[in-house]
């Protein structure tokens, strides 16, 4: 499949709609993902208590951003991590290139990220003469296929187990099988020997701790522990907004993403990595590099709407919750974060002229703000870049511009309303009104043969 | 490429950028105060001060939640239980334990060792590095066995993650598992064991003082 690009999104969009294989994939999984989510929260007495809290340590976070960072950076030194800072992409790729070309490596082993995803960390890695193999099930099929992932938490949630088998038979000599049992061991006897030979692991990170420099992963294939013990060197790649203040503040946070993401009261792991091994006969790896990555999040900062963006944990329930996604699915957005989230991050991170009809794909039915765990109000950004949006093409939409003028006119007018409104009703057969980009993807209702205000005065 | 300079115009742009957003922040936050509050009133339970009845309930629902995701979970009382116990698991397989060298790691199909607490309210064990080499013990072979002292069972979550942290440092790699390796990234369907272990059995030892 070619990389869809956000500036195509209708086309992307009318294009999966006909995809049926795609639409059924989507269904199942949105459907199953939600029901969970649902169960998970009500489990817990206190879920709405738990989400508030999670905004209040979030919103604590960014707006002292500059003074966690320090003090997550110091603490990490001190126990022997190394940290790097990243303005952009570009600069996170080279210092990840620079830190694998200097030890020689040749083998890196990866586990899910967002984040690497984000800076389109394999491509740079490829291009120095590295061999990168994704090691998150989902992700290593996406990988082999040369896709990429369709849902923040099911990276290959639109291929069937037929198309998966078709890849691994050509790619990794596999026999033909329908049994996910099977194409599972599969995959992980393969990745077994990549694990063994790798030089580098090269993570994500879902919480930076600010007060003991701790990072926090969370998992359930155990693909992360690998990737964080055998190798000698691990590199963690994590957006500036991941901090929590304190580790207690875990037990929020560990209640709330697995839930929201899968269903799940917690993960299966949890790793928290705190600095480098304390002596050399200890197991894990020898280096621990972090790097902070910047591009574009501290600029979201600059206003309260904006900075919300950044109290997201990637837990992927606005996806299922929207009905735009739950038809289109993740491809269609042209981006890596793809979904509600994605239509107000994206924007955000690669310039909103670039990403212009995704604070469109959306019906403001307001769905993803009811489960987003963090309480982001997601509408509200959308409708923010909406205005920023059109504040810019003020000129280019002087036929809109008319017809709401238009409009304002007749409904404040009673008796032009009502006069309009009868020769809409009777010459609605005779003329076309130009709403083709509406009629093309959703029905326009006729004007009823009787107004309200008619059927009002005849029936009272 | 300075690493430095890209330090100082991060932090620099973070501090510009909470700068101009303040004269959109019509009510000053009430962030600031809104966290602490709650954090400091779940101070850890004192493990030790659970009566016997207590400790009888936290083990049952340990138990139940283990189960409730595939994980096996038996209870004994003296350590020639546990030595059968793991007798029977292990069939004679080869058992690799934390001293088992890393290149011999990949041939085992049975990996032991101790987990240093438990959460009773999720049925997960707590692994810390510090104690042990477990990191890939219990993870690489396919059938990981921990044995685990009824009386470091918190209750809860919150209780755990204070008692971890009570300490002056951290250890530096702390590992919660709560059942088998698991995925379902293939049409949603549950597999067990994709690269973690396929089988966790956690033998949890509970002395009659």
């Amino acid at each position: 499949m070619n990389q869809l690009s956000s500036e195509t999104f209708a086309e992307n969009a009318k294009a999966a709609l006909a995809d049926d294989q795609l639409r059924d994939a989507l269904r199942h999984a949105t459907t199953l993902f939600g029901k969970r989510r649902s169960e998970a929260a009500a489990s817990l007495s206190n879920w709405e208590d738990l989400r508030s809290q999670a905004r209040a340590i979030k919103d604590d976070v960014l707006l002292h951003l500059d003074r966690y960072l320090e003090t997550f950076v110091q603490n990490a030194e001190t126990r022997g991590a190394k940290i790097h800072w990243a303005r952009d992409a570009a600069e996170a790729n080279a210092i990840i290139t620079r830190l694998v070309v200097e030890r020689g490596a040749r083998n890196v082993v990866k586990s899910k990220s967002m984040t690497t995803e984000e800076i389109h960390l394999n491509a740079a890695l490829e291009r120095a003469g590295m061999q990168v193999v994704e090691t998150d099930l989902g992700e290593y099929i996406i990988q082999l296929a040369g896709e990429t992932p369709s849902h923040i938490i099911a990276p290959a949630i639109h291929k069937t187990k037929r198309q998966i088998s078709e890849l691994f038979t050509a790619e990794l000599g596999m026999a033909p099988t329908d049994d996910v049992g099977q194409l599972t061991s599969t995959a992980r006897s393969t990745l077994r020997e990549r694990f063994a030979r790798a030089d580098v692991g090269i993570s994500g990170v879902n919480f930076g701790i600010a007060e003991t420099g701790t990072i926090a992963i969370v998992e359930n294939e155990g693909n992360i522990r690998l990737t964080t013990s055998l190798p000698r060197t691990h590199i963690a790649v994590m957006g500036i907004e991941k901090l929590l203040p304190r580790f207690a503040d875990l037990d929020v946070f560990l209640k709330l993403l697995p839930r929201s993401g899968t269903g799940q009261a917690l993960s299966t792991y949890q790793s928290f990595i705190t600095g480098t091994k304390r002596n050399a006969s200890d197991e894990g790896p020898d280096e621990l590099h972090i790097v902070l990555l910047d591009n574009g999040r501290s600029r979201m900062l600059a206003h309260p709407v904006t900075r919300q963006s950044l109290a997201c944990i990637r837990c992927g329930a606005c996806l299922n919750s929207c009905p735009v996604y739950q038809q289109i699915g993740g491809h269609a957005y042209g981006s890596v974060y793809p979904g509600p989230i994605g239509s107000v991050i994206t924007p955000q991170l690669i310039g909103i002229q670039k990403a212009a009809q995704l604070p469109y794909a959306s019906s403001l039915c307001g769905a993803c703000r009811e489960v987003c765990p963090v309480k982001i109000d997601i509408p509200r950004l959308l409708l923010h870049l909406r205005v920023q949006i059109s504040e810019k093409q003020r000129n280019g939409r002087t036929k809109e511009r008319l017809a709401f003028k238009l409009w304002a006119a007749i409904m404040t007018r009673p008796k032009l309303y009502e006069t309009t409104a009868i020769a809409a009703r009777l010459f609605q057969r005779w003329f076309k009104l130009p709403v083709k980009a509406w009629t093309s993807g959703r029905d326009l209702r006729p004007i009823e043969t009787e107004s309200f205000r008619e059927h009002w005065r005849r029936t009272r | 490429m300075n690493t430095g300079d890209a330090r100082a115009e991060i932090l620099r742009s973070i501090r510009t950028h909470l700068e101009a957003s303040k004269r959109h922040d019509a009510v000053p936050s009430a962030s600031d105060s809104a966290v602490d509050s709650n954090h400091e009133a779940s101070l850890p339970l004192s493990r030790q001060s659970l009566s016997e009845t207590a400790v009888a309930e936290v083990i049952q629902v340990f138990k139940r939640n283990l189960e409730a995701v595939d994980g096996q979970c038996v209870v004994v009382h003296s350590d020639a239980e546990v030595e059968e116990t793991v007798k029977r698991i292990t069939e004679g397989r080869e058992v690799a334990t934390p001293n088992a060298s890393r290149s011999d790691l990949f041939k085992y199909e049975v990996g032991v060792t101790a987990a240093q607490a438990g959460i009773a309210e999720t049925g997960t064990l707590v692994l810390d590095s510090s104690v042990e080499r477990n990191r890939l013990v219990s993870l690489v072979p396919p059938v990981h066995i921990a044995i685990l002292d009824a009386s470091r069972i918190y209750p809860t979550l919150s209780e755990t993650l204070n008692a971890l942290h009570s300490g002056a440092e951290l250890s530096p790699a702390i590992t919660f598992i709560t059942g088998p390796s698991r995925t379902a990234d293939i049409e949603l369907t549950l597999a067990i064991g994709v690269h973690g272990p396929q089988e966790l059995h956690v033998i949890v030892v509970q002395n009659k003082s």
